[in-house]
């Protein structure tokens, strides 16, 4: 990319996308973060046709070393590490992806209808959302995933319920924000009804900033599973990498490998998220960079 | 290597034994509670009748010796004289009557060791008659220390209010070879050498010192540096493994036959799939023990094949041990009319285990899931959030299948007829909770238990085990062959079918003091 393109695209408003992917890219560690990604999703998608198998299935004796016959080695059951990582990196994306989802439905629309509606609905959804916070999450998760029978659904349901209220406060303070603008007060004279404006004309102006914390929360959300695992709270009936690490803890002293491993796989991954995350943010909110 | 530390010349005495426990006991009167590690406890302060030595005999202990008359209908104790409890009163024949029923009345095994009992004379201080309404064979395993501690009645007894309030099951008070000093509720106790204990000499060691640590990588450490010199019912492979490899300790499976632990898969009959017993065999054919013992366990744990532990003189190893088979398996599941489906799956069972045992509960578990997919069954692992959860669970028979262990004690009359006589189907756990029905076995127990021919009495119990190993109520899977460890310098540490909760009246240190 030459300098003058460069230069004409950071004068030349009228095209955000092209600016954003320009200052995106000028960022190294960004970069970094996203080849990260690219190779953790490229994993969880062709993984297991390079390299297929069950990852529950016995296949040598348990805690082979790594080596040439297992190349990451073998569990406490004598299951491959390496089949493990593999299909652990779609579990655990996935349980990431669908947790920041559900945090970011529960967030955004609690926010939105706070910040957009004001006096008594602002009153009483912050009230419910201080109840929340208050709440140490780890706890709370623990807590409502002991009332229940563990499985993967509910895991990600309750990193959900813990994590909504920092997305909802800023959605809060955005349209709190927004809403006050002169745009905002025209369409409003224009006659649009209040869904379309909450929808139409706020919520793409206020994204910037929720971009940034849903991609930061896809890294939390990870390491929230993982805990959970590690504490015995996982489903194991999914083979995630925090599952790997939780089911081999006990024998960390015979078997290195397999918590090294997939330990070495959330870090990863969690750093791509989070480099991802502070590049979006320098892109999208340049001016806080400056500050 | 040794199974115990013979001692050897002359004990020495002083020294203080610190022991590890991963749990902590509530109290120690262990007349109206079970529990490891209350037993361990009440062991040193309280004292039996008689001790068991590791084939399974009686030997004497507060009764120098006893009679039995022909009919079994009644035993004779002669107690030792002039032994005191630890507040100077004597022991007497009142005692003993007294501590017996409140074992009978209290204890979750009450009515299974002493339901037989009809009456009990005391002719004067220092004899007990005990008289049964049937024959009871199993008596002598069950006036043993610890499941019938000796209790004074004048601190136990209903002048003092409700037992289980006495604050003395904390601040116990036997004649055991030492008593209690201080009781830090969930940390540790420490007990001192009792210098009035009726065997002269005895015990050697001036405290003795339980610790709870339920880390395990903090017990071997603390036992390797030589903050700790004992540790019991240590079961993970993995830990017996280390332990074996520090050069000041010695590790030992002995001093756990009367506990006899066994663990197995427990079918749920009611349900659909697991209430058909050719399911069952097929889920036995699939699982192979040589795996599960050999390279999940390093050889520490070995196969069960039945709910009497190997070690008690009633086991037999004759009946259908179920040898890996996954062809057999497939073709029972074929003969009893569960096709595959497109997805090469015939049917889906719900697995749950006992959360704490991982070795032999949540591994076996995790084990299953791949090898049942062998022959075509789904397993669903359903992970316990806790104990209670997974108490609840089985309690009201909402399970499928669930990873279990029973311990039998020493006699099966104890531990081993709760888990399958159709008279203790309980919403309990450790009870029949599998819902298994069958008035042979019934029969045969029954007439075991009052059986006083040895030979006899073994011959109905292999023939029981014969059955059970047929209908397959659960699977067995591993006995678990807990170990303890134990500093080298530790001499004469307790052998006896209860030697890894038994009495250290007879342990000393080589030096006479910890290193």
């Amino acid at each position: 990319m030459s300098n003058r393109e460069k230069t004409d695209a950071a004068v030349r408003p009228d095209r955000p996308l092209a600016e954003l992917w320009h200052m995106f890219f000028a960022n190294k560690a960004a970069v970094l973060g996203l080849v990260l990604w690219l190779l953790v999703i490229t994993t969880a998608v062709f993984g297991l046709t390079i390299h297929p198998g069950d990852p529950f299935a016995m296949v040598g004796a348990p805690m082979t070393p790594p080596g040439e016959e297992f190349l990451l080695g073998t569990d406490y059951l004598g299951r491959d590490v390496l089949t493990g990582i593999i299909h652990g990196a779609s579990v655990t994306l996935a349980i990431g992806f669908s947790a920041t989802v559900c945090t970011a439905i529960i967030g955004v629309t609690i926010g939105v209808l706070a910040g957009y509606y004001g006096r008594w609905v602002d009153n009483l959804l912050m009230r419910v959302t201080e109840f929340f916070q208050v709440l140490p999450p780890m706890l709370f998760v623990m807590v409502l995933i002991s009332l229940f029978t563990p499985s993967i659904y509910l895991i990600v349901l309750a990193i959900a319920v813990v994590s909504w209220t920092g997305m909802a406060r800023l959605a809060r303070a955005e349209f709190l924000k927004i809403k006050e603008m002169e745009y905002v007060k025209a369409e409003r004279a224009m006659g649009a009804r209040n869904a379309s404006i909450m929808a139409k004309v706020i919520l793409p102006n206020a994204l910037p900033p929720l971009i940034v914390a849903i991609a930061l929360n896809v890294g939390t959300a990870i390491l929230f599973e993982a805990a959970l695992s590690f504490l015995g709270l996982g489903d194991p009936n999914a083979f995630s990498w925090g599952y790997m690490i939780g089911s081999s803890r006990e024998y960390i002293w015979d078997s290195w490998w397999t918590i090294t491993f997939p330990g070495f796989a959330i870090f990863l991954t969690v750093l791509g998220v989070s480099l991802v995350g502070d590049g979006l943010n320098d892109a999208l909110n340049p001016k806080l960079r400056e500050l | 290597m040794a199974a115990f530390n013979p001692g050897f010349a002359e004990p020495q005495r002083g020294g203080d034994l610190v022991h590890i426990y991963s749990q902590f006991p509530p109290h120690f009167n262990s007349g109206i509670k079970s529990g490891a590690t209350l037993y361990a406890g009440a062991s040193n302060i309280f004292v039996g009748l008689v001790e068991i030595n590791e084939n399974f005999e009686a030997e004497p202990y507060l009764a120098k010796s006893w009679e039995i008359s022909d009919d079994g209908l009644s035993y004779t104790f002669h107690l030792e004289e002039g032994t005191e409890f630890h507040d100077g009163t004597p022991v007497t024949s009142k005692d003993v009557a007294f501590s017996l029923f409140v074992s009978k009345e209290n204890h979750p095994f009450g009515p299974s060791m002493f339901g037989a009992v009809d009456r009990i004379d005391t002719p004067d201080d220092h004899t007990v008659v005990i008289r049964l309404k049937n024959p009871h064979p199993a008596l002598l395993y069950s006036v043993c220390i610890p499941l019938l501690p000796i209790l004074p009645e004048h601190v136990y007894g209903p002048d003092n209010g409700p037992i289980r309030d006495n604050p003395a099951n904390i601040q116990a008070i036997g004649s055991g070879p030492f008593k209690m000093v201080e009781y830090v509720p969930g940390k540790s106790y420490i007990l001192e050498r009792n210098e009035n204990f009726m065997r002269p000499g005895q015990p050697y060691l001036d405290r003795y010192i339980g610790i709870k640590n339920s880390s395990a990588s903090g017990s071997v450490i603390a036992l390797s540096q030589g903050q700790a010199h004992g540790w019991s019912f240590v079961g993970d492979p993995h830990t017996v493994d280390r332990l074996r490899k520090e050069e000041n300790l010695f590790v030992t499976s002995q001093g756990y036959q009367g506990i006899g632990e066994t663990a197995f898969i427990e079918f749920n009959l009611r349900k659909k799939y697991t209430g058909d017993p050719k399911v069952r065999q097929a889920i036995a054919y699939a699982i192979d023990d040589d795996f599960i013992t050999q390279k999940m366990h390093l050889g520490v744990t070995s196969k069960a094949t039945g709910p009497i532990h190997s070690s008690s003189p009633f086991y037999t190893a004759e009946v259908n041990q179920y040898a890996v088979d996954l062809e057999k398996a497939n073709q029972l599941l074929d003969e009893a009319g569960y096709a595959r489906q497109d997805n090469g799956m015939r049917f889906t069972l719900n697995l749950t285990y006992q959360p704490g045992v991982d070795w032999e509960q949540k591994n076996i578990a995790e084990y299953m899931k791949p090898q049942l997919k062998k022959i075509g069954i789904d397993i669903n692992l359903v992970p316990p959030a806790d104990f209670q959860d997974w108490y609840q669970q089985v309690a009201a028979w909402d399970h499928d299948m669930t990873a279990n262990n029973n311990f039998s004690w020493s006699d099966p009359v104890i531990g081993v007829y709760r888990m399958v006589m159709s008279t203790n189907i309980k919403n309990r756990v450790w009870t029949n909770t599998s819902g298994y029905i069958n008035m042979e076995v019934d029969r045969l127990l029954n007439a075991a238990a009052v059986e006083t021919d040895m030979q006899k009495r073994r011959d109905l119990y292999v023939e029981f085990q014969k059955i059970l190993a047929q209908d397959l109520p659960v699977y067995f899977t591993v006995q678990s062959n807990f170990h303890s460890a134990y500093n080298k310098e530790l001499m004469n540490t307790p052998t006896g079918i209860y030697g890894a909760i038994g009495a250290m009246h007879s342990v000393y240190w080589k030096n006479g003091k910890a290193p």
